[in-house]
């Protein structure tokens, strides 16, 4: 597990993180979700014990990452899979990963062959492209069989095999009670992955819940509506106790009754409806609505970028 | 074996691998051989083929056992080079943050990297020394003066050669620690090194040489050189002394950035 | 797409690596340094002298030479802008900018030209104003004391100007070794080795014939006959500029075809 107790890290005059407080438990895929900036990279380098907190603590299994003799053994991590030696073979940068934490050779052999690249384990690591960097990168943190697990953007250059391949294998080390960290900015991966998410925005915690709370909790589960007369329905189905949004090529957006309800209204006021479609909500919705104040990086909406052709 | 042993070991086992995982680095280390033993031979040559050139005073301060070593002189920028590189190539790619989250006691590493390199360098260059003497002496054929191992102070110089270039490859991975870049590294190790002492030379009157004799490549030089070169010479085993201090001086600041910095 | 004229283009390469040169993190440091080094040196160098002229006897007072003891540091200097010249190149290597640089500019020979004669326009600016700083700092230590000598005598501005001309082709140098090497490590070692080693190593052999017929063209004593009041083992100024050239000229040519025969 991994417990995190007003973990503060500041850069000059930029709080990159302010006062996290949070547990990493086993048996999950705990999303770590925020826009860029948010501070999830410092983090997880706290948690390694790579840069140091400025004010808080952050333990792993209860004990500081620094003063762990065999850390690999309980704690793999990806954080950036370019970080290799470009003139060294994948098997000796395994190698030398496993000698430093006293792990069997046979692993080295074991964690190539499960990712997939004990075909090139003798070439150049500068020769690859960024899935197979990617995949020595998972290979390296598994190399322990630890029971901790940290990634950060784990599928960035896997193709879509690759990335069912790596989801499978987060939720099958969950299942056997890991503890699994990821941070992604892919939602929808997200949304199918983790079950616990720690949405982290401008280095604060923004929300410590499973996914289906957040979900439910944030975003809008409407209904769309289309008639043969618009207006005189909003009209009904306000009265009925329903919000009311009527979008500009008509379609009624309604909130607080539920399609059964509302076929009921529109029966009752004799309307004819051309279409009534549940809209459920999203994970992708649920975090724009909670990280809307804290994005820091924010290019413009597309229609206010003038292009040439205005 | 103890757990901290152990831990040794393994951390040990570990850069050993990554030293030697990587071509370019027996490439570099043979360069250094070649260059410390065609160097020497070479201005051996030039010395034996200039001689009846050479005034009285130049012949009588003719010193054949350290101008046989002068390929020392060109192979301290390989060696300096791969010792910065032995910390910095692992911050230019980011290895840096995985090295230490495999082992958190980072005052080990660097030490052991430093051993690694330092042994590695001491025992190929000691080699080429005595390649480098032999072959030289042989060249000083008559009316040149040679020089014969037995004679004072030649046994020690001949071993100074190694030793200093151990050195100069130390100071290399301390400076790499502390500037953690490679430009500044290279650079700032060869202008400590090499730039420093002919600036300071330029300094007319007793101030620069006086200077001149405690900066750390000069002081340094006095061990591998059997005739002194002019009035303000420390002797050969202060000259390595004052040296061995500044490396250890740059190593023991390496070490304590290191667990304060962030990686 | 060749409706964009040529000169159009050369422009655009020269824009682009303009911005690049400028935004070279520590090239200003670097310089500011560098000049610094450089004034410091010879205010100590000249500054003693002034200070115990009365002193030096009548062999040393005939050895001396004002412009000489000012701009020595030359032979140091030069080594920094040679650093800089292969930065100018390497960096981009290292930092794998030189994929988007040649995607930009498939030309390749046009974008090491660009850089050349980006950064060596800046170094013949640079250099002249460091090489004047130092000369002025160390005659103004000399002046009333001892000789000095002033930028109107006989040849000094010659001198002077050469010591600039020097420093700018050795930074050409470290330059096109850059693009040779492509390694920062391996062409800031380099410039060390040839600028500064070499000739430590080979001046103080003995001076038979083959010594003189090779020794004074090692690129950095060409280099002392720009800016050195004349001496007799020192090769004519007018060669000298032309084996410097000629050495700029080779690395270049390696350069140019190191960066079109390989992948980056």
């Amino acid at each position: 597990m991994i417990e995190a107790h007003g973990l503060t890290k500041v850069y000059g005059d930029t709080t990159a993180v302010d006062g996290l407080d949070f547990q990493v438990k086993p048996g999950h895929v705990t999303g770590f979700l925020g826009p860029n900036g948010a501070g999830k990279s410092t983090t997880m380098r706290m948690i390694l014990g790579l840069d140091l907190p400025t004010a808080g603590a952050v333990t792993v299994n209860g004990q500081r990452y620094q003063g762990k003799v065999w850390p690999l053994r309980e704690v793999g991590a990806l954080l950036d899979a370019r970080a290799v030696h470009p003139g060294r073979s994948a098997y000796n940068h395994l190698h030398s990963l496993a000698a430093a934490n006293g792990i069997a050779r046979a692993r080295v052999d074991a964690v190539l062959d499960e990712v997939g690249l004990t075909s090139v384990a003798g070439k150049r690591v500068g020769g690859f492209s960024l899935g197979m960097s990617q995949r020595l990168g998972i290979a390296g943190a598994l190399l322990g069989d630890p029971a901790i697990l940290m990634f950060d953007e784990p599928v960035n250059g896997l193709d879509p095999d690759g990335i069912l391949w790596i989801r499978t294998l987060m939720r099958a080390l969950a299942a056997e009670g890991r503890t699994v960290l990821v941070s992604s900015h892919l939602m929808s991966e997200m949304a199918l992955t983790a079950d616990h998410l720690l949405i982290i925005g401008r280095g604060r915690l923004l929300a410590d819940t499973p996914l289906g709370e957040l979900i439910a909790r944030h975003s809008a589960e409407r209904v769309d509506v289309r008639a043969a007369d618009g207006p005189r329905l909003a009209g009904d189905l306000r009265d009925a106790g329903a919000e009311v949004t009527v979008e500009p090529d008509g379609t009624l957006r309604v909130t607080g009754l539920g399609s059964a309800r509302i076929g009921e209204v529109a029966a009752a006021h004799r309307h004819v409806l051309h279409q009534l479609r549940d809209v459920t909500a999203s994970l992708e919705e649920a975090y724009f609505r909670l990280t809307d104040e804290s994005v820091t990086y924010r290019a413009p909406a597309p229609e206010s970028v003038v292009g040439a052709r205005a | 074996m103890t757990a901290a042993g152990l831990r040794l070991r393994a951390t040990a086992g570990s850069e050993w691998i990554k030293f030697r995982s990587v071509r370019s680095v027996p490439a570099v280390l043979i360069a250094t051989a070649i260059v410390v033993v065609v160097g020497g031979v070479l201005v051996a040559a030039g010395f034996r083929s200039g001689w009846s050139t050479m005034d009285a005073a130049d012949r009588a301060a003719f010193d054949p056992t350290f101008q046989s070593l002068r390929g020392v002189e060109l192979a301290q920028l390989f060696v300096g080079t791969l010792g910065v590189l032995t910390v910095t190539g692992e911050y230019t790619s980011g290895l840096i943050r995985t090295t230490f989250a495999a082992t958190p006691q980072r005052a080990q590493v660097l030490v052991i990297k430093g051993l690694i390199l330092g042994a590695v360098v001491w025992v190929l260059c000691t080699v080429a020394s005595f390649v480098a003497f032999f072959a030289g002496q042989a060249l000083l054929t008559a009316p040149a003066r040679h020089a014969s191992l037995g004679d004072p102070g030649v046994l020690r110089a001949v071993f100074g050669g190694g030793v200093y270039l151990l050195l100069i490859g130390l100071f290399g991975v301390a400076i790499g620690a502390l500037l953690r870049r490679t430009t500044a590294g290279v650079a700032g190790l060869f202008v400590i090194v090499l730039v420093l002492p002919i600036a300071v030379a330029l300094v007319p009157g007793d101030l620069g040489a006086q200077l001149n004799e405690y900066l750390p490549s000069t002081a340094g030089m006095e061990f591998w050189t059997v005739v002194p070169a002019g009035d303000h010479t420390l002797g050969a085993w202060p000259g390595l002394a004052v040296f061995v201090l500044y490396v250890v001086a740059a190593g023991v600041a390496a070490l304590v950035l290191l667990r304060r910095r962030d990686v | 797409m060749s409706t964009i004229s040529q000169s159009r283009r050369a422009r655009a390469v020269l824009a682009s690596e303009w911005i690049k040169l400028r935004s070279l993190r520590s090239m200003r440091a670097t310089l500011a340094a560098t000049a610094l080094f450089s004034v410091a040196l010879s205010v100590l160098v000249c500054g003693p002298v002034g200070a115990h002229w009365s002193t030096f006897s009548a062999a040393r007072r005939a050895q001396f030479d004002p412009v000489d003891s000012s701009l020595n540091n030359i032979q140091l200097v030069a080594v920094f802008f040679g650093a800089l010249g292969a930065l100018v190149v390497t960096n981009e290597y290292g930092n794998g900018l030189i994929r988007s640089t040649f995607a930009a500019t498939p030309q390749r020979g046009r974008v090491l030209a660009a850089k050349a004669v980006l950064f060596g326009v800046g170094a013949l600016v640079a250099s002249t104003v460091i090489v004047l700083a130092a000369f002025g700092a160390g005659q103004a230590m000399l002046a009333g004391r001892a000789p000095h000598a002033g930028l109107g005598d006989p040849g000094v501005l010659g001198q002077v100007l050469g010591g600039a001309l020097y420093l700018t082709l050795a930074g050409l140098f470290g330059l096109f070794l850059g693009a040779v090497a492509r390694n920062t490590a391996v062409s800031v070692s380099a410039m060390f080795g040839v600028f500064l080693v070499l000739p430590v190593l080979v001046n103080s052999l003995p001076k038979d014939a083959l010594w003189q017929h090779t020794v004074p063209y090692l690129p950095s004593n060409l280099g002392v006959s720009l800016w050195h009041t004349h001496g007799s083992l020192f090769a004519a100024p007018w060669l000298a500029v032309v084996g410097l050239v000629g050495y700029v000229a080779v690395l270049g040519a390696a350069g140019m075809v190191q960066l079109r025969g390989r992948d980056t």
